[in-house]
């Protein structure tokens, strides 16, 4: 399948060597997408005493991370131990593993800018794209989403409420990009030729050490497209062709090597990254 | 009538074709695959216009200024403050959550006596009734480190005869401690590490949890060219991003630092200080590298590196943390290498009859607190502090419930930061003197009252309201009001003076000594924001950010290196108990190679037992297994050199 180019390539950048896995992008990514904090009780449900719990969020396998932070470590014992913290997105595949795969047509890879969509209303819930996904970056919701009684007031603009049977993943915080494009409009500039932070994720914005960098990648004045071409730059498993639009820069040899997924054995893995 | 076999077959065929003509069936079958699937309840957005108003959060302690965003008037997220040098756009982990933890049903709603709800009336009665019959024997535990509000108190307390002002153990006092204590300077610390080009971090987890940490960070993003180093007793997040990692016990940084020390005067550096030669003879015999690799375990030759490295730097800086005896011992490192370290001045009081900081922060709550009528504004000392805090009457004042308001006797409910009006004064570790002003930023939907109101209300400070006090702070250090509601920080030039500092030579002679508990293994406690501090438990979106290395389940993880675990005789995943000073806690155990071996690493911050269901039953708390031992040298407590047993269960 032929990689999907477009005129806009909007891409992040992160510095691994500057982030300390503080988790500020992973709650502020959570408040600007309506992620609803995980609770157990549920008050709608008037049969509580017949059915079980639902899952707080100590069960890492149902809750609902789009950003979620990864330690790394380089498995050498005390004193050569090193510790690194990778942030990951969706890495908006210029060749997605999870689009062919949707049997409604629910995620799909064709709008200016190259984000990868997920139209919830059309999604079925049957996780095809979530096991096809190499990075984990999708998630299901096992429950409604529920906030606490008052919480509701503090739901942002930005991004529609998932029902329970759904198939979320990051979207970029795709209503900045469509209230850039319209402040661009209003303000008699061309929406198709954002400056560079006009359009910036939430983890970004957020990010203590400016280790998330957000731009077009195919745009020379953003500051990506320098980073992307960087000699410290690569990609999470890039072996695989699936060309995301993610990229990651670290000095440390091991990161690099653990970021292509390196095991050691097929001899002939390297990164082709410079 | 009988029906004849004919009869009912035919109503069974005229049934079955009828049901498949009408609709009901299907509309019926239909309806229940939509109603089994539907939302009990349907959330629906607010749209209008999206704004983002500057104020203050004091959810971490050292407070970010953010920007709060609302849609059509409503609150709905946090984001950080380019304009402000505490915050240039970043948050952290638990302001991000700020409006969130507004909207929560932990709030507290309303005054109340012994669990009773009663009208502020009445609570200010009973106060007023309180503060005459205890007379002088009142005491204020704060858990604000750097707001007006504390000038509200101590005035309070200087009303009444008292000076037993209270604030939380925090790293602030440790240096004033050793600053102003021992050394006999005046002002307070601060670290430019934006400037250095060489940073050693003694322990202080600068880039996580330590002073201002966004605007450390924000510091540490735009020093590309600075070398940061950091040494303690485990691998930290700070240390994740730091070019080096130095193992150092805790009980042993101060030994460690005057071992750098050592080699940094054997290269000809001096301090213009009264006691110079005898620090330097002290440091000579007693804390030779050889004599420090000895109780420290830390090698001579990595000190000498580290020395060669702070030598040969521009502008180097050495922060510390833990004990008094550290941070003094880093102190005089500093002032040998004439670096990055900063001496700022204090604002002006807005209330003449306040304590100064170093006043408030002279008391020391590990000795513990014994009063008739005890005032605790937004801390938790009955969680964190469980055996030093006993009052005959205890009013808490706090915008959510925690163990210290359940324990109160009188519960008074202060607004949210993003509710009220509010003020950080210089926290600790910024470079400069900096002045920021929260403004309330949304409307308080519960009955609470600023605690400054409540206490003007109470005694005559001069003036009505706090936003009052607040207007007098401003003209005091000379700020343009208007300017800092616009989310600016007012920065003030200038040193406080260094003359007449010593070295304090004989007292950090005998307290930088290592002293270790008698417990089979070091215990390294550490804190994550996203976990929670002292006073802030974790907030609503941030447990699924805590990771399998904190919490698994409901379970508290504690980590140490394999070597360690190969002597206690567990595994990843043991179930262990820790026991250490009069307390007792549960985890799990897992192996992580970046602790010192013969140390486990524990968090604090969690095993809630009151607050909400992301903090409540969520691992254990550590502050039960600190020990407090006195550094007798500096008449000061500590927890540093804290150790554990650690059994099986």
């Amino acid at each position: 399948m032929e990689i999907k180019e477009f005129k806009i390539k909007w891409g992040m950048v992160i510095d691994i060597d500057k982030c300390t896995g503080c988790g500020a992008c992973m709650v502020g990514c959570q408040v600007e997408n309506n992620i609803a904090p995980m609770t157990k009780k549920d008050p709608y449900n008037y049969v509580q005493a017949l059915t079980t719990h639902r899952d707080d969020a100590s069960n890492k396998l149902r809750t609902l991370t789009w950003m979620t932070v990864y330690e790394l470590s380089n498995k050498k014992v005390f004193p050569d131990h090193e510790v690194a913290y990778l942030p990951r997105p969706c890495m908006q595949c210029g060749h997605p593993a999870c689009v062919p795969v949707c049997p409604v047509v629910a995620t799909d890879k064709n709008e200016e800018g190259g984000i990868v969509s997920q139209i919830y209303p059309r999604c079925i819930g049957c996780r095809y794209c979530m096991a096809a996904c190499p990075y984990h970056a999708r998630y299901f919701n096992w429950w409604d989403p529920l906030w606490p009684e008052g919480m509701d007031k503090g739901l942002s603009p930005n991004a529609s409420v998932r029902p329970r049977g759904v198939v979320e993943k990051c979207s970029f915080c795709h209503s900045r990009y469509l209230d850039a494009k319209n402040k661009a409009r209003a303000e008699g500039s061309d929406p198709m030729d954002l400056a560079d932070g006009a359009y910036n994720t939430a983890c970004a914005e957020i990010c203590p050490t400016k280790a998330i960098t957000f731009g077009d990648l195919n745009n020379p004045e953003h500051k990506v497209y320098e980073l992307a071409k960087s000699k410290k730059s690569f990609r999470l498993l890039e072996k695989l062709g699936l060309d995301p639009q993610v990229y990651y820069m670290t000095e440390r040899e091991w990161v690099r090597m653990q970021g292509d997924n390196y095991n050691g054995g097929d001899g002939a893995a390297s990164n082709n990254h410079g | 009538m009988s029906v004849a076999r004919r009869a009912f077959i035919q109503m069974s065929v005229g049934a079955s074709v009828g049901i498949l003509f009408t609709p009901t069936v299907w509309t019926a079958l239909d309806d229940v695959s939509i109603w089994t699937q539907n939302w009990p309840w349907i959330p629906t957005l607010k749209y209008g216009e999206v704004k983002g108003l500057p104020t203050v959060s004091k959810m971490c302690e050292s407070g970010c200024a953010v920007k709060v965003r609302t849609v059509a008037g409503q609150a709905f997220g946090t984001e950080g403050n380019a304009d402000n040098p505490l915050s240039g756009g970043g948050i952290c982990p638990l302001c991000a959550n700020g409006v969130q933890v507004m909207y929560s049903p932990t709030r507290i709603k309303a005054p109340r006596l012994n669990g009773a709800e009663i009208s502020w009336d009445e609570a200010r009665t009973i106060v007023a009734e309180k503060l005459a019959a205890a007379g002088s024997k009142v005491a204020v535990i704060s858990g604000d480190q750097s707001g007006t509000i504390n000038e509200v108190f101590s005035a309070l307390l200087t009303n009444q005869g008292s000076d037993d002002f209270y604030a939380m153990p925090c790293e602030m006092q440790t240096a004033d401690k050793a600053w102003a204590g021992l050394m006999g300077g005046s002002g307070q610390v601060g670290y430019d590490l934006e400037k250095a080009d060489v940073v050693l971090l003694a322990g202080a987890d600068a880039l996580e949890s330590w002073g201002p940490t966004v605007a450390n960070m924000q510091a540490f993003a735009a020093n590309d060219s600075g070398k940061f180093i950091f040494a303690g007793p485990m691998q930290t997040r700070t240390a994740a991003v730091t070019s080096k990692w130095v193992p150092v016990p805790s009980e042993g940084m101060a030994a460690f630092t005057l071992g750098i020390c050592y080699y940094v005067m054997q290269a000809g550096r001096s301090v213009d200080a009264a006691d110079f030669e005898q620090f330097k003879s002290m440091v000579v015999s007693n804390y030779t590298p050889a004599k420090v690799e000895a109780t420290t375990g830390v090698p001579a030759d990595t000190m000498a590196d580290l020395a060669r490295t702070l030598l040969t730097a521009r502008n180097p800086v050495v922060v510390p943390a833990g004990s008094v005896a550290a941070d003094a011992a880093a102190f005089a490192l500093n002032l040998l290498l004439g670096g990055a370290m900063t001496v700022l001045p204090e604002f002006d009081k807005a209330i003449d009859t306040a304590m100064s900081r170093s006043e408030m922060l002279k008391k020391d709550i590990l000795q513990g607190v014994s009063a008739d009528l005890l005032l605790v504004y937004e801390a938790n000392p009955v969680y964190a502090l469980p055996e030093q805090v006993k009052a005959g009457f205890t009013v808490a004042f706090d915008s959510v419930e925690t163990e210290t308001t359940a324990a109160a006797d009188l519960v008074l409910p202060t607004p949210h930061s993003y509710e009220r009006f509010d003020d950080m004064v210089s926290p600790y570790g910024m470079p400069v003197a900096t002045y920021t002003i929260g403004a309330s930023v949304s409307k308080p939907a519960l009955d609470v009252m600023n605690a400054g109101d409540f206490v003007l209300g109470l005694v005559d400070l001069g003036f009505e309201t706090f936003e009052e006090v607040l207007d007098a702070k401003v003209s005091a250090i000379g700020a343009n009001k208007r300017r800092l509601m616009s989310g600016t920080a007012h920065v003030a030039g200038g040193s406080a003076d260094v003359g007449g500092v010593t070295l304090a030579s004989s007292v950090l002679g005998k307290a930088a000594v290592p002293v270790k508990g008698t417990g089979a293994v070091a215990l390294a406690p550490y804190t994550l924001l996203n976990v929670g501090t002292a006073n802030q438990a974790t907030t609503p979106n941030a447990p699924c950010t805590i990771s399998n290395n904190q919490l698994i389940g409901d379970h508290m993880v504690v980590m140490m290196a394999s070597a360690t675990a190969k002597k206690l005789g567990v595994d990843v995943g043991t179930k262990v108990k820790l026991s250490g000073g009069n307390g007792e806690c549960v985890a799990l155990v897992q192996i992580f190679e970046g602790v010192l071996p013969g140390v486990v690493a524990a968090p604090l911050g969690m095993g809630h037992t009151v607050g909400d269901e992301f903090s409540k039953g969520k691992g254990d708390n550590v502050y039960k297994i600190l020990t407090v031992s006195s550094e007798a040298a500096t008449g000061t407590s500590t927890w540093a050199g804290s150790t554990v047993n650690i059994a099986k269960i």
